[in-house]
Order: structure tokens, then C-alpha cells, then sequence
């Protein structure tokens, strides 16, 4: 075999591997990074499933018990940005907000956890709606401006 | 002060646009006084963004809050070194920092230059200003770090209390200068490009950039880990978290060429290889800023979303397409003479090591945008976590491992099996051994057991070298070994600083390995008094102790350490309450030890039940990362020292001899 086609086959093959090992990993890695909302409007079809949600902390509904780490919140989506008040006209996938209750055993409270900051959870939607949460992770924005700034 | 740096910023614009005008003009009616304006337009570009900086530093020095910018990242109790820091702290002014990295390698390449590489420069020039007029016009038009606030606010709402650690003060300026140096090389690849000078003098000439760029690349991931094992108190140093990956990509691609260009430089070979892997480079390290500052892929370090987005994409898809065009034009021009000849060769093991470093950025780089193409094709957003990479890069990592111990001790061209055989005799030997050794020790996991082996493997590959060089200086020279080592070293510092930080890898690989594997954690709420353990330690709580300052409010755990019944550290974990964004923080308490960290975090104290909440962690062997890490650096430092030789081999290869006069620090030859 001249030399040049042989390197082509070796590395050929370097790359097949690769290519290999991302497919592989990404089918039995990967998983639902949704909304609130979105997983309001499928809940059937996700229930039992490893999900990313992202939304964020409503007030007055976070439970914290030190003693057996146990963390309890309902989770809401955030207002759209655009439409900070939700008075104007909603698009029919909104139109039902989503809450759902999480609860993460046996993790520490993150810091910067609070009511009305963003958050996302990572866990499982158990069948009573109820996400059981691996993780709990608190966005770290890198500035504080007061809402009314500009 | 703010309308000073505001008028220099747009200077800075007007000098770059002239300079690209002159170089134009220059080159075209062959005029030495028009490039010569060029350049020192660029100097004057430098001085502009400098002024500029140094108005935006008064600003937070002297707490000027009608800057919207101090008073966004700073406050009158912020310590003054994170004052400093805040210049990086934001949006604005991490790409004025940018900015003036940027103008300040120009202005270095320029002065190294002012006599070499006069039909390449003018063109690398124009590529440069092109760079830095994209990043002056964000800060001229879109994110202006001068812009003023209407009502002045008495105080500022302060950096973010996570980004107020000695860690993030050093890690942001390291990683920018690593990204930033890696346009020198790159201009220098577009310039050889245009003017078809496609020898290996533009490698030579921007080889100390190129090792300088992966030098702070390598320090802003390690300085980035560090702040995340010190600061976010999840006992881990690496998330693959997007902004993270954004570091990381470059950085491998740059090791990638820092090795393939030896192949260029020895054989000829691989040329088209070597400018795509530049220019990927350096597209990677735009990409990572697009990556922190767009919001298009989001990230557990949510940067303010901005609308700089857009922008960004715009240049960096002009850079892409452009490059390759260029690149492709010119392929007739990069015919290569030479060819692989062998599998059992070094040029063999560098092309492999190279396919697996691109091969290892190429799935960062899939599953960090995963979760934006799933959108884009399926229309559900899908992500990868960190599964996905461990599943990724672990068989890969060993891969360069294995090719790592290969690469020093083939052969160039061709090798017999028998001569490789008892080449890497020794070498396989400590392999098989640690492997052994380790079974021995009960380790049954495949992974670890094959990763432990490589690393013994690669490890006696160095040891082989070093052991050879030295000895062949006791019997020439007659020298001690000691003077025989520093003196091999001394004297072929590009090829044992390479391996230094060979020796470097290794260890960062035992340090990643066993902390993958074997880290333990407890998690334990005790009251004053109460004890628990972990592996072999008994800890104590005794109670809290709380510290107020102007700035924060610091609540100290303190806690006895005891190993078989004896005290052998006391640790105090804390809580700070910083005062001006309200919102608490973690100060990790870390024993480290060359056999196990033992790290201490206070997660939470609830004042009704007296209760403290503690997570500990004990994670065998991972100070050998940061040990390993800090080889690297060190090896770097060697390879990068000047050399008398490699100036000659400069001069030879520039065909000229000015290259032997003076040179400046730190780039170069």
C-alpha cells in the first residue's frame, strides 16, 4: 500500500473513533434543557425522564431543613423580558404558567440561592409533577444593577 | 477623565483605520515612508488605548460613580486590588483590556520587526489593526465603558463577591493575554499567505508567540480551576461548563500546533495543517468570547447578555470565511515534497497527537454547542452534561497519554519493531509495573488501572531522556551529574523544557484521574461539640466565630482535624455576607497534602437549631494537578528562555543577520 494512502486509512480511522465516541456519548448523555413553561406544556411525556429546567424561585414557597438537607421551592417561569407585567397579549404556549414544586435531598443550599433569582435544576419529574432534583444550580451573574438603571 | 478616555478611544479608531490605509498605499506604490507612518500609527494606537485605560482605572480608583461602569463593578469598600481587578470585572472593560493587550503585542511585533520580514509585516499589520478596529469599534459604538449616569448613585453596587478572590483577580488578564497573543501568530500566517512566502519563516518568526499565548492559556485554565475549586465549594475544579470549554479549545489547539510546526520545521511537511490549525486558533479564541459575552449558549457564569452578540458573530463568520478562502487559494503554493513514510516514526505519532488534541477540541466543541444545533435541527434543546465529556475525552486523554511517551524517543522518518523494542524497553517496564502495582493495591476499575500504566509509561519516557543526555555529558564533558543535568537542560532548552512539562502533564493526569475516581464526600449538620469523619479523619466542630468589617461580614466554622487520635490541623471554613449586593458567599477551608486534599465547606448555619451545615470533601492525589500544573508553567519559562542557537537558526532562516541583535521581551524569535 503506498504511504500516503496508508496515514489517509489511519487517520481515517483516528477520526471514525472519535466520531464514534461522540455519538455514543451523546445518546446516553444528553438531556432535556427546557423551560418551565415547556415542561408545563408536555409534562405527560417528560414524567420520569432526566431534565434540565430552567426557571426561577417564587417567593415565599422555599422550605430549608438543616438538619436532613432538604430543600424545598416551587419554581415558576421568569417574566418575559419583553413583556415584564404578562398583561399584554400571550402567545397560546404561555398561556397556561407553569409551577412546579422541586425538592433536593442531601445537598447543601447553594449561596446565592433566593427567592426570585434564576436558577436551573437538574433531576427527574417524578409522576406527581414533583421534580426530584440532583442538583440545583444558582446563575452567577457577573453584575448587580438595580432593575430601573438606564 | 471620562471624556479623555472617551476621545482616545475614538483616536485609537481613526489611528487604526490610517494605518490600514498606509499599509495599503505602502505596499502599493512601494513606498517605506507610508509603511513607516503605518507603523507608528499603530504605536500611536497603543498610547490612545493606554491613556484610555488608564482614565477608566482613575475612574475606579477614585470611586468616580458617574461612570456607569464604576459604579456597576465597584464600590468605595471594594479593597483596592479588586479595584484593580475590576477593570476586567465587566463587559466593557474586559474588552478595553482586550483592546489594549491587543495594541500592546502590535506595537512588540512591530519593534521586533522594524528590520525583518518586510513584505510579510505590512500585511500582518493590516490583519492586526483589522482585529483591533473591530474591538475599538464595540467600544466606541456599542459597549462604551465611558458612558456617564445621570443621577450620580453615593456608592456603587460592587464586583460580584465570587469574582473577589486573589484566584479571579489573576485568571481573567491570563486568559486574555493568552488569547490575544495568539492573533500575532495568526497575523503572521494571513501576512505569509497574501505574500506567498510560505516557508517556515513566519513560524520562526512568531514561535516565542505562539509559546507565549499557550503559556497564559495554560495559566488562565489552571488559575480558572483553582478559583473554582477555592471559591464555588463544590469540591471540583472543572464543570465543562461552556465558559470553561471556551478556554479550553484554544488551548489544545495550540498545543497541537506548537507540535506540528516541529514537523514543518524538521520535514517541510504538514504546511496547510499548520496555517488551519493557527487559524483555528485564533478563531477559537474569538469564538470564546462570543461564547461569554453573547448569551447564545447559556452557562452556570451567565455574563450580562448583551448586544454584542450579533457583532461578534458577524466578525467572527468574516474571519472563518475569509481564512479559508484565503487558505484555499494558496493550497498550490503548500505542495509539500516530503512524505510520511513510516507508522513507527515521530512525525507519525505528532500527526496522531494532533488528530486526537483537534479530535478532543472538536467534541468540547460539539457538545458545548449542542444544546443550540438540537434547537436549531429538532427544535428542542437538548443538552450534554458533563457525562458527555468524561465519555469523550477520558479514551482520548489516553490516547495522548500513550503518543505523549511515544513521540520523545522514536525516531524521525522510520523505525525497525526491534529497535523500538529495546528503545522503549525501560519505558514499558514502568508501565507494566505501575500497573502491576497498582492492581496489587487493589484498583480494579480498567480506566484508571490503563490510565496509571500510560502515565508510568510516558513518565519513563522522560526519565529515559533525561538519563541518556546526562550521561552522555559525564562522559564527553566529565561533568557531576547535577552539572550535567542543568547544563543539558542549559543547553538544548527548547527540547528539555518540552519535557519538563511532559513531566508536568503527567502529573496533572494522576492529580485529574484520581480525583475523578476516588474523591469521597460527607455531608453532616452537627451542633458545637459533635464530631463525624471521613476516611481516615475524625472531625471536630467546636463552634462559630464572627468578624465584621465595613466590607463583609466573615462567620468562621472552627473545626479539629484528628488522624489515628492525633490533632494534626485545626480548619476554620466560613461564610461571608458581603454588604453591598447583599448575598453571601463561601471561603473553602483546604488541607492540602501530596497524598489527599481534605476540603472543608461551610454550606449553611441555621441560628434556631444551632445547627452548622458542612460538606467535606477527600480527594486523593489531586494536588499533583496543581503541582503538574505549576511544572508546566516552569517548563514554559525554560523553552521560552533565550537561546543563542535558535536566534542563529532564525537568522538563517530569515536570511539575514540583525536577528542575532537585540531582544525584547516577551515574544520574539
Amino acid at each position: 500500500m503506498p504511504s500516503k494512502l496508508r496515514f489517509v486509512v489511519g487517520a481515517g480511522l483516528i477520526v471514525l473513533a472519535i466520531g464514534y465516541l461522540i455519538t455514543t456519548a451523546v445518546r446516553n448523555t444528553s438531556e432535556y434543557y427546557l423551560t418551565v413553561n415547556e415542561v408545563g406544556a408536555r409534562e405527560a411525556q417528560l414524567s420520569g425522564q432526566m431534565l434540565r429546567v430552567a426557571g426561577r424561585v417564587k417567593a415565599g414557597t422555599i422550605s430549608w431543613d438543616p438538619a436532613t438537607l432538604t430543600l424545598g421551592f416551587a419554581m415558576v417561569s421568569p417574566p418575559d423580558p419583553a413583556n415584564p407585567d404578562g398583561s399584554a397579549v400571550k402567545t397560546v404556549a404561555a398561556a397556561e404558567p407553569a409551577e412546579f414544586r422541586v425538592v433536593a435531598r442531601g445537598e447543601p443550599k447553594p449561596d446565592m440561592f433566593a427567592a426570585g433569582r434564576d436558577v436551573i435544576v437538574e433531576g427527574r419529574l417524578a409522576a406527581d409533577g414533583t421534580i426530584e432534583a440532583r442538583q440545583v444550580l444558582t446563575s452567577c451573574p457577573s453584575k448587580y444593577v438595580p432593575k430601573q438603571a438606564k | 477623565m471620562p471624556l479623555i478616555g472617551q476621545l482616545a478611544l475614538a483616536l485609537a479608531l481613526v489611528v487604526a483605520v490610517y494605518s490600514i490605509g498606509a499599509n495599503f498605499l505602502g505596499i502599493r506604490r512601494n513606498s517605506p515612508d507610508l509603511l513607516l507612518s503605518a507603523r507608528h500609527a499603530l504605536w500611536a494606537m497603543c498610547a490612545m488605548v493606554t491613556v484610555a485605560v488608564a482614565a477608566l482605572w482613575t475612574g475606579l480608583l477614585t470611586s468616580d460613580f458617574s461612570l456607569e461602569y464604576v459604579a456597576s463593578y465597584s464600590s468605595v469598600t471594594l479593597p483596592i486590588q479588586y479595584k484593580i481587578a475590576a477593570l476586567w470585572g465587566g463587559q466593557q472593560g474586559s474588552l478595553l483590556f482586550w483592546t489594549w493587550l491587543l495594541s500592546i503585542f502590535t506595537s512588540i511585533a512591530i519593534f521586533q520587526n522594524r528590520r525583518r520580514n518586510p513584505e510579510i509585516m505590512p500585511w500582518a499589520l493590516i490583519v492586526l489593526a483589522g482585529v483591533a478596529i473591530f474591538f475599538l469599534g464595540m467600544l466606541n459604538f456599542v459597549t462604551r465603558p465611558f458612558d456617564l449616569l445621570a443621577a450620580v448613585p453615593p456608592d456603587g453596587s460592587d464586583l460580584n463577591p465570587l469574582l473577589q478572590n486573589y484566584w479571579m483577580a489573576i485568571h481573567p488578564p491570563s486568559l486574555y493575554t493568552g488569547y490575544v497573543s495568539a492573533a500575532v501568530p495568526f497575523a503572521f500566517a494571513c501576512g505569509a499567505l497574501i505574500t506567498r512566502k510560505l516557508d517556515d519563516g513566519w513560524i520562526r518568526t512568531t514561535r516565542r508567540w505562539a509559546i507565549f499565548s499557550w503559556f497564559f492559556l495554560t495559566l488562565g485554565n489552571l488559575f480558572g480551576a483553582r478559583w473554582a475549586y477555592e471559591v464555588l465549594g463544590w469540591g471540583g475544579y472543572w464543570a465543562w461548563d461552556p465558559v470553561e470549554n471556551a478556554a479550553f479549545m484554544p488551548w489544545l489547539v495550540m498545543t497541537a500546533y506548537l507540535h506540528s510546526v516541529m514537523i514543518q520545521e524538521r520535514k517541510d511537511m504538514l504546511k496547510v495543517w499548520n496555517l488551519a490549525l493557527i487559524g483555528l486558533a485564533f478563531m477559537l479564541t474569538l469564538f470564546g468570547t462570543f461564547l461569554t459575552r453573547s448569551g447564545v449558549i447559556s452557562s452556570v457564569h451567565s455574563f450580562t447578555q448583551s448586544g454584542l452578540g450579533p457583532y461578534f458573530l458577524t466578525f467572527l463568520i468574516l474571519v472563518v470565511v475569509g481564512y479559508t478562502a484565503l487558505l484555499i487559494s494558496r493550497v498550490n503554493d503548500l505542495k509539500s515534497p516530503a512524505e510520511f513514510e513510516s507508522y513507527l516514526s515521530r512525525e507519525a505519532a505528532f500527526l496522531f497527537n494532533n488528530l486526537m488534541l483537534v479530535g478532543i477540541a472538536f467534541a468540547v466543541f460539539w457538545g458545548t454547542v449542542f444544546p443550540v444545533i438540537s434547537e436549531a435541527v429538532r427544535g428542542v434543546k437538548i443538552t450534554v452534561g458533563p457525562p458527555f465529556f468524561d465519555k469523550v475525552n477520558g479514551p482520548l486523554a489516553l490516547g495522548l497519554i500513550f503518543l505523549m511517551g511515544v513521540g520523545p524517543l522514536i525516531a524521525w522518518r522510520r523505525t525497525s519493531p526491534q529497535t523500538l523494542l529495546r528503545t522503549f524497553l525501560a519505558p514499558i517496564t514502568m508501565g507494566v509495573g505501575a500497573g502491576i502495582a497498582v492492581f496489587a493495591m487493589g484498583l480494579r476499575q480498567w480506566y484508571v488501572l490503563t490510565a496509571l500504566s500510560l502515565a508510568a509509561f510516558a513518565l519513563g519516557t522522560v526519565l529515559v531522556e533525561f538519563r541518556r543526555g546526562v550521561s552522555a555529558r559525564r562522559h564527553l564533558v566529565h561533568e557531576t551529574p547535577a552539572r550535567a543535568l542543568v547544563n543539558l537542560v542549559a543547553k538544548n532548552n527548547r527540547r528539555y523544557g518540552g519535557y519538563v512539562i511532559h513531566l508536568g502533564v503527567v502529573f496533572a493526569f494522576i492529580g485529574i484521574v484520581s480525583s475523578s475516581f476516588f474523591r469521597t464526600e460527607v455531608k453532616r449538620s452537627v451542633r458545637a461539640g459533635q464530631s463525624f469523619s471521613i476516611g481516615a479523619y475524625d472531625i471536630t466542630y467546636l463552634g462559630l466565630k464572627g468578624v465584621e468589617t465595613a466590607h463583609l461580614e466573615d462567620l468562621s466554622a472552627r473545626l479539629v482535624v484528628y488522624s489515628g487520635g492525633r490533632q494534626i490541623a485545626t480548619m476554620a471554613p466560613a461564610k461571608l455576607f458581603y454588604k453591598r449586593p447583599q448575598q453571601p458567599a463561601t471561603r473553602v477551608a483546604i488541607r492540602s497534602t501530596p497524598l489527599a486534599d481534605l476540603y472543608i465547606v461551610l454550606a449553611g448555619v441555621d441560628d434556631q437549631s444551632g445547627l452548622a451545615t458542612f460538606e467535606v470533601f477527600l480527594t486523593p492525589l489531586v494536588f499533583w494537578l496543581w503541582a503538574g500544573g505549576l511544572m508546566m508553567a516552569i517548563g514554559t519559562v525554560i523553552v521560552m528562555w533565550p537561546n543563542v542557537r535558535e536566534r542563529a537558526a532564525l537568522a538563517v532562516a530569515l536570511g539575514r543577520d540583525e536577528a542575532l541583535g537585540a531582544e525584547p521581551v516577551p515574544g520574539g524569535d
